[in-house]
């Protein structure tokens, strides 16, 4: 009992002093808490600026009209422009290039020419032309809305006049335009629903993609804290020093890792905001497709899904870090742990785009085994599994990443335990003998 | 009678390199031992081994009785080791230093508060300690380190050159305060140094080694008698057959 009192007590205090060297280390506190908590949300700002002008410039939008015919049809015209929100700035002269010189110097987003025949064909049952000359001032997002805005609503008028016809000549729009009315519905989890499968893809896709790329970032930024505490104690020659303390190698080991898992949590935490703010302003403005209620349709994950989930999580990252300081523990100093790194980001980066293009079941047999050995594919079997609630395949990753990090763990251990932590080394340059 | 340190027919070799080959001394508890010798003599091997950091290849050695390879963990909470360019965590202050080195071996709070309090007169720091590591030159550094070493009353306390790169100044208040540490709490030291007039002042005894191997062993005063020398550098050219 004392013994693991006074145990708790070392671990308590390298976590808190870990923490504190860290978070006060300019390069990690820019890199992972500041650096996301401005950067995304300043991206997300500027996305967002950027389409409210577009709305903006949409809703104020205003063209000009050079009417030649004056009928009833280019009247019709300009009311339903109107009617739709369009500013109309009629113009004294029917002279284009006059008109073109005002448009590039206003704020006229277009200048529709409506000819002379116009409404004479229209009444006749015949083609009419309609000339859009959109105002280009340099490109960009906002511009190329307002040129589809116009254009959308011009097909709009157009499809207003194909419905009277068809009803002047007795015949049914939809039957005529439409003839076969397709529903799109999904089977979820083995039972119709009413949900149409794009949405659902979209839904699914997303998590798909978000979440991979949120793994690999957190995997990623914890293997890197690890390794730099690790070899950033040989490089500032305190290992030594602590080698000596009466701890044991597991509790320095424990202090590490632990640490690194504070400081990754804090960095995945200012990330996650920054994502939330920085998704959050592709939301603004009228949504296309109405959002899928994933728990109506059965796909909600349950609390053991989300159990699941953590509890692969929570594997994967201590293997990342298990193996971390491994590797680290070869490194005389940081910049070589990060270089002995770069070697283990490949098998992290191929099981997450592996899984978001393909479905594992569908690969070869040596492919598969290859990819279940990564212990970075469960965490993401795991998230499919929350979609699919096949929970079976998820349980069996995180037992087998479980036991893979223990041997990593063990043999970390085992080397923090020998004297070969303070003598090997992988050099990267000319070789230095050592004796003393 | 249970020495503070004691080493029997010491070997360590680095694959090819033979860095120790049979070193035998013994270090009374309450004295300062030096071991003495030029770079490369095995000096830093043999303190490594005896603060359980590296594993001896053959002979043995023991601290106040405990195996270092056997019971390394009852060794390590009767010593402290300072090694040869050691250095702190340099994002934390030297107060913050002293208080996470501190908690290792202290009982409760105000037991930590003393140690603190002890090594910070120690140091001579000051108010400098409230500053974080990374500001301090090289010699303010080494006196946080060596009162990091000594604050907690260690059994032994294993110091790899102490003064090592120190300036005049800085080498003077570090070797006054292992004198003064000692005599005043009766920790037992031993210290490595290549500067053999420092040991001569500091040490009661001293080991000279060379090669791996210790050439002559005794108070500086009766090694300088024995071989007629004015000083252990002297002392240390004859034996080594440099002179």
């Amino acid at each position: 009992m004392r013994r693991s009192l006074v145990l708790l007590k070392g671990l308590r205090n390298l976590v808190a002093k870990e923490v504190k060297e860290m978070v006060r280390d300019p390069r990690i506190l820019l890199g992972i808490v500041i650096g996301p908590l401005l950067i995304l949300p300043f991206m997300g700002l500027m996305i967002r600026i950027s389409q409210e002008t577009a709305m903006e410039s949409m809703r104020n939008m205003s063209v000009a009209i050079i009417d030649f015919d004056g009928g009833v049809f280019a009247q019709n015209l300009t009311d339903f422009l109107q009617n739709s929100g369009v500013r109309i700035e009629r113009q004294s002269t029917s002279n284009i290039s006059e008109v073109a010189a005002v448009a590039q110097n206003s704020n006229i987003t277009a200048v529709i020419v409506i000819p002379k025949d116009f409404s004479t064909n229209l009444t006749n049952g015949g083609q009419a032309e309609v000339e859009i000359y959109s105002v280009f001032r340099g490109g960009g997002v906002a511009e190329s809305g307002t040129f589809s805005a116009v254009n959308s609503l011009l097909r709009a008028f157009e499809q207003k006049l194909t419905d009277q016809r068809l009803i002047e000549a007795s015949l049914n729009p939809d039957a005529v335009l439409d003839p076969v009315d397709i529903s799109a519905m999904s089977i979820v989890r083995g039972k119709p629903t009413d949900v149409n499968p794009d949405a659902l893809f979209a839904v699914s896709m997303s998590q798909f993609l978000g979440f991979p790329f949120a793994i690999l970032f957190l995997i990623i930024l914890a293997m890197q804290l690890a390794s730099t505490s690790v070899a950033s104690e040989k490089e500032e020659k305190t290992l030594e020093t602590l080698l000596s303390l009466p701890l044991s190698r597991f509790t320095i080991l424990a202090g590490k890792l632990a640490g690194s898992v504070v400081v990754a949590a804090i960095g995945a935490a200012a990330t996650i905001l920054g994502v939330v703010y920085y998704i959050g302003a592709f939301s603004f403005g009228p949504s296309v497709q109405a959002p899928v209620d994933l728990g109506q349709v059965g796909l909600a994950p349950g609390l053991i899904g989300y159990v699941i989930l953590g509890a692969s999580l929570f594997v994967s990252l201590m293997s990342a870090l298990a193996v971390a300081v491994v590797i680290s523990l070869f490194a005389e100093d940081v910049r070589g742990a990060q270089s002995l790194l770069g070697f283990v980001y490949m098998p992290i980066f191929l099981p997450m785009l592996a899984l978001i293009f393909t479905d594992i079941n569908t690969l070869p047999l040596a492919v598969r085994i290859i990819l279940l050995a990564i212990p970075f594919t469960h965490p993401m079997l795991a998230a499919r599994a929350m979609i699919t609630g096949d929970y079976f395949i998820a349980v069996l990753g995180i037992v087998y990443v479980a036991v893979f990090t223990l041997v990593i763990l063990y043999v970390a251990a085992r080397i923090f335990a020998t004297e070969k932590i303070l003598t090997m080394r992988i050099r990267f340059g000319k070789r230095r003998a050592s004796a003393e | 009678m249970v020495y503070a340190v004691e080493a029997g027919d010491l070997g360590k070799r680095f694959g090819d390199i033979i860095a120790l080959q049979g070193l035998t001394f013994r270090v009374e508890e309450g004295k300062i031992f030096g071991l003495i010798g030029p770079n490369g003599a095995g000096k830093t091997t043999a303190l490594r081994i005896v603060s359980t950091l590296l594993l001896p290849t053959s002979g043995s050695a023991s601290v106040f009785g405990h195996d270092v390879v056997n019971e390394a963990s009852e060794v390590r909470r009767l010593i402290t080791y300072l090694p040869e360019e050691a250095g702190a965590y340099k994002n934390l202050s030297g107060y913050e230093y002293l208080q996470f080195m501190g908690r290792f071996s202290s009982q409760n709070g105000e037991d930590l508060a003393k140690m603190v309090e002890d090594a910070a007169s120690i140091s001579g720091l000051g108010e400098r300690l409230r500053d974080k590591v990374k500001t301090y030159s090289k010699g303010m550094k080494r006196r946080l380190l060596v009162a990091r070493a000594l604050m907690n009353k260690p059994k032994l306390a294993v110091l790899d050159e102490p003064t090592s790169g120190l300036d005049v100044l800085h080498s003077h208040h570090v070797r006054g305060i292992i004198k003064k540490y000692v005599e005043e709490q009766g920790v037992t030291v031993l210290l490595s140094s290549h500067n053999m007039l420092e040991v001569e002042y500091l040490c009661e005894k001293v080991a000279l080694i060379n090669k791996g191997k210790i050439v002559a062993e005794g108070a500086p005063s009766e090694l300088k008698d024995k071989y007629k020398a004015s000083n252990l550098e002297d002392v240390f050219a004859e034996v080594a057959g440099l002179a």
